[in-house]
């Protein structure tokens, strides 16, 4: 019974593990992969998140260091013995 | 507690291009490298966009955990020169 089973099991009529990482892939449960022609939806969204994650950050610095120049010179008025 | 409090901001902002930052852009960079070496693509031609996004996104998350590590040690410090303060006799030099 176990021979028969093992032997259902390579014949691919049980369900078979879903194919994880890229070296498993099963033709019968993933479409053909053409990395040949770029996939301009996911490279434009990738450049345009890269693109906004920059400005974000750059401009979110800008804001800070400019706030902390203004929280000093606030500070500085008040109090000359702070650490 | 929010992950960057308002009273953070009175500290001054790390440099753009620090220790954790720079790291995990680089780690990020590492991941679309893995990625594309596990789909059996050219490991550094291919996927730029993908290098790029990963390693922006390292970088960011980097650049928010060093800001948000800063704050932690300046509230620790903080607190703990407030206790010195407060507690003089705990803290003299040794005598002699």
């Amino acid at each position: 019974m176990a021979a028969g089973l093992r032997a259902v099991r390579r014949w691919g009529l049980v369900a078979a593990a879903p194919p994880r990482l890229g070296f498993t892939r099963s033709a019968f449960v993933v479409k053909k992969e053409n990395n040949a022609q770029p996939n301009w939806l996911g490279v434009g969204l990738a450049f345009g998140t890269s693109a906004a994650l920059w400005g974000f950050l750059i401009k979110q610095h800008d804001e800070d260091v400019v706030e902390y120049e203004r929280r000093k010179r606030a500070r500085g008025r008040k109090c000359t013995g702070c650490s | 507690m929010a992950f960057l409090p308002d009273e953070s901001r009175s500290l001054p902002p790390p440099p753009l291009f620090n220790k954790g930052s720079v790291w995990l852009g680089f780690v990020g960079w590492l991941a679309a490298l893995a990625d594309n070496a596990f789909n059996q693509r050219p490991v550094i031609r291919a996927g730029v966009h993908r290098q790029i996004l990963f390693a922006s996104v390292g970088f960011f998350v980097g650049y928010q955990l060093v800001k948000r590590a800063e704050y932690i040690h300046a509230k620790v410090d903080r607190e703990m020169f407030e206790y010195i303060r407060h507690h003089p006799v705990d803290f003299h030099s040794p005598a002699g």
